[in-house]
This record gives structure tokens, C-alpha cells and sequence, in this order.
């Protein structure tokens, strides 16, 4: 694929949740598109391999060979969704490896493969709201956010109804309600636990987790209601979770517009500064180790936030030294990732003869309630939500128990205790300390490795310290004993929600990316996935990317029909 | 799999997945020590010694009991394979007169070996020549320290918990002594919980979290 020229209109890097939707919607506009996925192609319901089998069918029972995982998978393991179930679904750390900055520490977790992190994905779907478009202008941290909620609204509403996020409606400014397939039921406890919390605090809401599980069919797209198997991750043969296999990628293809490439790792863009236009894509066929390259008129950069940002930074050229798109010289800066941890745990008395059936596929939310009208939080100025939900407990309580013998196993048959967990997810601050750059180290294929420095500051610390007092407060108010509460944030990176890098914002001299994704540097260059971000809210992002994705496919190709780009 | 992708089918694919397991019984993965490294590969008394330690935790009742399912094997193999932390350097503070003669040389703890040693140690003698009942109260005295308040760490923790993994996520463990369903096909989110309901093997969130 060396002599294309003319070929394809846009090329998307990258085939995970952006990817795979910026790819439909430049295919439906007309666009010939090239897809170029780093990782192993997965084909939808064939791939599969793990999705129907049993504990006692796999050889470590779906704990997995923790040999084999420090070995090849030190990162990855340390992700709670890592599983024997989905450890093809994760990255090999030891093919794939990138450096933490001296005394920093920073869990990657990754997916490389035809539908990236889109298989892998928690599928909660929050839209953001004006505390968030507004939060660096409002604090006077970060670059102003060149955009608004209301400006995004449509994009959300068409985002939301090819994806299929069930939830339910609560009219809160914090967290703006969406197109919504019916929502799943909260179970008994935590029906209770939102009646209490309101009765106390009239302006918080424990509502259901917004995700994208279809409540519905939607024999349109080939796409079954969710079975609520809660094994997601395993991939679903059902399609009843939002994945590029099972929704964007069929729509791109139908056009008969899309060519895709897999195994194949961009490392470089190249540019030309007599027309500030990238003029190719260059790869490695990472199972031949041949280099190839590509030309189209527009490029879409959705490697997945840090690696898009790589791949920038990978393409320095005379013109531009530190990077494309750099001559800001922000480009690699305010990376960010949710401080998060479990705020709390309690044991929930009074529902001993109440039960559940069927494994919801979502848990609960507690959206944002400090820092709106008034900056009333304790030194902090941004906003805190919880996620979690009520559960019993199984076999694996014995594993704290005392005791042995019939009378021990018979117990543990038994459905267990009702508790309830709330973990936190705080804003993260833009900060221009946290940054990515490249690595004199290379990775196995040559390509410079990225460098990760990130930490958590005196905000999120406190932000988490609030979280852990309130989460107790409400948690013990709706009649439950705490049992366990932590305020220290995991690592960076745990929240699996790192972002930034090429942040958007008004002026040229201080962002990456325009109000559109475009370069400021390059005009035919589009940035989508979460390198663009310019906060981080403290809300689950993807949704906003996609919102983002497809606001931006719909500027460019009116920019190409206009002859502009 | 490959079948279910043409002409698909949603019933047809999960009827038809069911009904072969029903036809050929749904195949186990064998526990396999002969892969073991040779200082991993257990004695032939480890292995019934593990063997009996887990079932005198989960018997047999009504239903299959630990040493029924193979449970005792895949301590070993999980051990081999450092699951539950297993194979990770011991704290410093963790290690005592009695553990120290146990450690490798990267500091990590031959569990084995210690139950080996600790239960023959309590038996004054061959643990595995004494009555059941005997070895049981044996092992309820040495379950009974490790999981008594503020006790300090002891190594059956670790290994109690593989004997209950080996033993729920077996067929029998997960499907007779719990209840296993791998497509729920709803959400029911308020029943009614009778004494003869037993939990589910295959609520993943309660077996992460609870
Ligand atoms: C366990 C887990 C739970 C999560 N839960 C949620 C949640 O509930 N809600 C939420 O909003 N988000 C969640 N996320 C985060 C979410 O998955 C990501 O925000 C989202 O996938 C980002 O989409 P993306 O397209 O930017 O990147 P990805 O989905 O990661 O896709 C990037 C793709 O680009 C490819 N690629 C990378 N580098 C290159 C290269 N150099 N050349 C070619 N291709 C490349 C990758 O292989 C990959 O396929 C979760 C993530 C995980 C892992
Ligand atoms: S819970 Fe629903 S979406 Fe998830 S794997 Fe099961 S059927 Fe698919």
C-alpha cells in the first residue's frame, strides 16, 4: 500500500470505541476510509473464545496462571477485569512496553486489537455538563475549553442513539439526561439506600449506572437485548454491549467503503510544511516487521489518548522538532486520569430474605454534588462521583471465615450478606508537570518507547478525603455499618481513564487541537479520542469522545466538500 | 464457535451450545502437574495429604466434596503457579522462627511443605495415619489460629482460600453445591430469599467483591 494516492479520502488510526466510530461516519458521508489497527483482528461471535465457557473448563479456574502474568502481563494484571476470561483481550506488557518516570508510577492498561478497549470497556455513558466545559475557565487551571454543552448536546443525542445506553432520566444539571433505552432496575437495597440519601439530602441522586447494554433488541443492526450474563469483557456474541464489532464496525462496512489493515503499528506521520498538511501514514506490519505507508486527504488520529499522542511525538521533522503539531510545545502535556478509589464498604442489615436473579451488567451512580453553585469544596474546586452498587456475597466470603467441615461448606452455599460499596472517581487537574515524552528506550519493533509522568496533587487528595467522609455519612445514614474506606487515590492510570496531551482550546500558542480536533499545525490532522481533552470531569469519558468523534467527522468532511482542507 | 457466525442464529446458537455440552458432557480442563518444574512437582504424600486437607474443609454431603473434584491437585498447581500471592517474597514482618526454614532463596514460602510440616508437627507423627476425626480436629485447631482476631499471618489462609477455588469453580462446586447459569436471560431485581435457595457460581460480582 505504498502508491494509494487517491485512494482513500481519510485515514483513521486506531479501531477501538472512536476509532470505530469515526470510521462509520466518514464511510456513511461518502469517504473512502483506510482503518489501521495496530493489534490482532477479532471477528464479531467467531473470535470469541472464551465467552461460553466454564470455571472448571479453563485450566486456572479464570483466576489465570499468575506466573504467566508477572512474566508477561505486570501491568495488566494488576486491573480487576483482567481475567483468564479476558487476557486476550489485554495487552502483552512484555511486547508492548513503556516507561514510568523516575518515581512515578502509572498503570497503562490496554487494549490492542481490532475493537481496542471497545471489548473491554465498563460501558457506563455519562454525558458532561457545563460544571465540566467550564471548569478550567471557572478555576483558572488548564486552558479554557473552546466549546459548551449546548454545542455538544446533538452530538451526544446522535452519539447515543446508534450506541443504545439504557438509563434513567433524573433532570440534573450536573449530569444531563440523554436518549435513553429503558433503564435496568436498581436492586432492593439500593432502591432503599436512594430513598434514604434523599430523604437527607435532597440534592443527591443515586441513580442507575447509565450503560451501553441494550434494554431492547435492535434487530436493525443485528443486535440482541442483553442476557444479563455480566461477562462483557469476554466479548458478546448477543452484540448487546456497544463494541466496534458489534455496532460501528458492521455500519462502516455496509457502505463497502472501508478498508481495513490490522497488525499494523503506526509509529510516524509525515508532514509538509510548504502546505502544513500531513501527507502520509506510516506503519510497521508487526508480523513481517516491513515498513509501509499510506496517503488520504484527512487523517483521524483515535490510537487512544497517550498513543496518539505518541505517535505525534514520534513525527518530528526538520519543520517541527518537537513533535507534530507542536509548535505550542504542549503537545505531551496535562495528561490526566480520575483519582479513584473505594470511598467505602458497608454492611447492609434488614434485606436478609430478598434476593436478586440475573447479573446487571451496570452498578449505581452518584453524581457530583460539591462545587456547583457555590466552590464549597474543602481545598478542592472540582467535582467527585461515586459508582458502585449493592451485591451478596458468594462462596468466596469463606475465604475470611473460620472453619472447616460440613457444617462450614453448608454455610457457604447459603446466599450471603447484603453490602455495598461506593467507590469514588475525583476530577483530575490539568497540570503541565504530568506529560508524556518519548523514551530513548525502544520498543521491540524499534519505535522510541512513551515515558509516562504522572501524580495525583493536593486537590485530588482532598477531593477523595471529602468523598471518603460523605460516602460513610450517607452509606451509615441509610442504616448500613461501614466496614472499610480508603482515601488515598490508586496509581495513576487505575481509572482507566487517561486523557489529554493535545488538549483543545482557543489559541494556537496554548493547545494542541481547535475547536474542531483539527491541528492548529496541520489542517488535514483530526485528533478524536481523549488526547484531546482539556479537563477531565469526573465522569466516565468515552461518551464524550464520541460525541467529540462524531462532531468532528461532520466538520471535516464539510471542510473537504468545501475545498477548504 | 465458527458455525454460530453463519446464518446466525441467537436461539439456535445457545440451544445448540447447550445441547452438545448436555450430549458430551461439558469437558474439563484436566489439572496438569506433570508440567511442574522439578522443585514445584509435589511427593506423592504432598499430593494425598493436600488431597485429604481439602476434604476434610468441603466434604462430601449430599453433594461431591473437595477431594471428589480433584481440589487438593489444583492447590498444588495454583501454588506452582503463585496464585493468591503465593509465590511473592514474604513480608519481613510476616516471617517468624517457624516460616524462615521454608522460604526459597527470592524469599517466597513453600506452603507445602509448611502444611506438611505443621500438621505432621501437631499429629506428633504421620498426620495422614491418624482417624479422619482426628485430622480434622487437627486442622480445625490450626484453622481456628489463623483465623482468629488480630491473629498473625499464617500461610493456610492462602491455601484454604485455592482448596474453596478449587472446589467452586470445579462442575460439581459450581453447578450442584451452587447454582451455575451462564445465561440469566433477565434482571430480577426484588425476590424472595428462601433458606433452600443456594448462591450462584456464576455471579461474578459477588465472587470479585463479596
Ligand atoms: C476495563 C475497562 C473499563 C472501562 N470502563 C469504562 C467505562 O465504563 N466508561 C467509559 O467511558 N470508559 C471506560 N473505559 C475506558 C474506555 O475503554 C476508553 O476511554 C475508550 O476505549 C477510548 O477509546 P479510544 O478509541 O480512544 O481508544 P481504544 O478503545 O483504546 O482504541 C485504540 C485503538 O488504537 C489502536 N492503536 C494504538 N496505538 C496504535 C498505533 N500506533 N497504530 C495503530 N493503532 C494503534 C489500539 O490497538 C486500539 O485498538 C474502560 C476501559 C477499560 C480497559
Ligand atoms: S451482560 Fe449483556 S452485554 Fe454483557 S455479555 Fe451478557 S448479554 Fe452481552
Amino acid at each position: 500500500m505504498t502508491d494509494n494516492e487517491g485512494q482513500f479520502d481519510a485515514i483513521v488510526v486506531g479501531s477501538g470505541i472512536t476509532g470505530g466510530f469515526a470510521a462509520k461516519e466518514l464511510t456513511e458521508a461518502g469517504l473512502k476510509v483506510l482503518m489501521i489497527e495496530r493489534g490482532r483482528k477479532i471477528e464479531h461471535q467467531i473470535d470469541y473464545e472464551t465467552e461460553t465457557k466454564a470455571p472448571w473448563e479453563m485450566e486456572f479456574r479464570g483466576e489465570g496462571d499468575t506466573a504467566l502474568y508477572e512474566r508477561d502481563y505486570a501491568v495488566q494484571m494488576l486491573n480487576r477485569h483482567f481475567t483468564e476470561f479476558t487476557q486476550n483481550h489485554f495487552v502483552n506488557d512484555a511486547e508492548q512496553p513503556y516507561q514510568k518516570a523516575p518515581g512515578k508510577d502509572f498503570d497503562w492498561f490496554r487494549s490492542y486489537q481490532l475493537g481496542g478497549r471497545s471489548l473491554t470497556w465498563g460501558r457506563q455513558c455519562y454525558r458532561w455538563s457545563d460544571y465540566d466545559f467550564g471548569a478550567n475557565k471557572r478555576d483558572g487551571v488548564g486552558t479554557d475549553w473552546p466549546i459548551r454543552y449546548a454545542e455538544l448536546a446533538p452530538w451526544y443525542d446522535r452519539v447515543e442513539e446508534f450506541v443504545g445506553v439504557s438509563g434513567a432520566r433524573e433532570g440534573l444539571a450536573q449530569l444531563p439526561d440523554g436518549h435513553f433505552l429503558p433503564p435496568m432496575e436498581l436492586n432492593v437495597v439500593e432502591q432503599a439506600v436512594r430513598e434514604r440519601i434523599r430523604a437527607k439530602y435532597p440534592e443527591r441522586v443515586l441513580t442507575i449506572g447509565r450503560t451501553a447494554n441494550l434494554t431492547e433488541a435492535r434487530p436493525e443492526q443485528g443486535r440482541a437485548h442483553c442476557q444479563y450474563r455480566s461477562i462483557c469483557a469476554r466479548g458478546c456474541s448477543y452484540g448487546a454491549y456497544f463494541s466496534t464489532q458489534s455496532a460501528s464496525l458492521p455500519a462502516a462496512q455496509k457502505t463497502g467503503r472501508l478498508t481495513v489493515v490490522t497488525d499494523a503499528q503506526v509509529h510516524r506521520l509525515s508532514y509538509d510544511p510548504a502546505t502544513r498538511r500531513v501527507t502520509a501514514v506510516h506503519w510497521i506490519d508487526t508480523r513481517t516487521g516491513e515498513h509501509k505507508r499510506a496517503h488520504s486527504r484527512i487523517v483521524f488520529l483515535n490510537a487512544g489518548s497517550f498513543n496518539s499522542v505518541h505517535v505525534l511525538l514520534n513525527s518530528r521533522s526538520e519543520a517541527m522538532p518537537n513533535g507534530l503539531a507542536n509548535s505550542s510545545g504542549v503537545l505531551g502535556t496535562h495528561i490526566m486520569d480520575h483519582a479513584s478509589t473505594l470511598a467505602a464498604k458497608a454492611i447492609m442489615p434488614g434485606f436478609e430474605d430478598r434476593t436478586t436473579f440475573g447479573n446487571r451488567p451496570t452498578g449505581v451512580v452518584i453524581p457530583r454534588f460539591k462545587n456547583m453553585e457555590t466552590l464549597d469544596g474543602d481545598g478542592f474546586t472540582r467535582g467527585y462521583s461515586y459508582q458502585g452498587g449493592a451485591m451478596q456475597s458468594t462462596w468466596t466470603q469463606g475465604k475470611r471465615m473460620g472453619g472447616i467441615g460440613a457444617e462450614y461448606k453448608d454455610k457457604l452455599h447459603q446466599v450471603g450478606p447484603w453490602s455495598m460499596v461506593l467507590v469514588a472517581f475525583a476530577d483530575s487537574m490539568p497540570r503541565a508537570a504530568n506529560r508524556l515524552t518519548l523514551s530513548k528506550k525502544l520498543d521491540p519493533r524499534g519505535v522510541p518507547q512513551l515515558e509516562i509522568a504522572f501524580e495525583h496533587g493536593a486537590e485530588e487528595h482532598a477531593a477523595l478525603a471529602d468523598a471518603k467522609k460523605e460516602a460513610a455519612a450517607m452509606l451509615t445514614h441509610a442504616g448500613g455499618k461501614v466496614i472499610m474506606g480508603f482515601d488515598r487515590p490508586n496509581h495513576g492510570g487505575t481509572a482507566i481513564h487517561e486523557m489529554g496531551g493535545a488538549r483543545m482550546g482557543w489559541d494556537p500558542q496554548t493547545s494542541v487541537l481547535n475547536r474542531w480536533n483539527q491541528a492548529h499545525d496541520a489542517a488535514n490532522l483530526f485528533v478524536t479520542d481523549g488526547a484531546q481533552m482539556s479537563s477531565s470531569a469526573c465522569q466516565n469519558p468515552s461518551l464524550t469522545y464520541l460525541a467529540l468523534t462524531a462532531r468532528a467527522c461532520d466538520a471535516a468532511v464539510s471542510m473537504l466538500k468545501e475545498g477548504r482542507i | 464457535m465458527s458455525a454460530a457466525g453463519q446464518g446466525w442464529n441467537r436461539r439456535e446458537f445457545v440451544g445448540a451450545a447447550s445441547l452438545l455440552a448436555l450430549a458430551l458432557g461439558v469437558p474439563a480442563a484436566a489439572i496438569r502437574l506433570t508440567d511442574l518444574d522439578a522443585q514445584d512437582a509435589p511427593t506423592e504424600r504432598q499430593r494425598s495429604l493436600m488431597t485429604r486437607v481439602a476434604d476434610l474443609v468441603i466434604p462430601r454431603t449430599d453433594t461431591p466434596g473437595a477431594a471428589d473434584v480433584g481440589a487438593g491437585d489444583f492447590v498444588i498447581l495454583a501454588l506452582a503457579h503463585g496464585l493468591s500471592e503465593t509465590r511473592a517474597p514474604m513480608a519481613a514482618a510476616n516471617v517468624t522462627a517457624a516460616l524462615a526454614p521454608f522460604r526459597r532463596r527470592n524469599g517466597s514460602l513453600r506452603y507445602l511443605a509448611w502444611l506438611e510440616n505443621a500438621l505432621d508437627r501437631s499429629a506428633s507423627g504421620d498426620f495422614l495415619r491418624h482417624p479422619r476425626e482426628r485430622q480434622a480436629e487437627i486442622l480445625a485447631a490450626l484453622d481456628e489460629a489463623a483465623f482468629a482476631k488480630e491473629a498473625p499471618f499464617s500461610p493456610w489462609n492462602a491455601i484454604k482460600g485455592l482448596i474453596l477455588t478449587g472446589y467452586y469453580t470445579s462442575e460439581a462446586g459450581g453447578s450442584q453445591e451452587l447454582r451455575y447459569e451462564l445465561v440469566p436471560g433477565k434482571w430480577e431485581w426484588n425476590i424472595p430469599l428462601t433458606p433452600e435457595m443456594r448462591a450462584f457460581s456464576s455471579d461474578w460480582t459477588a465472587v470479585d467483591f463479596g
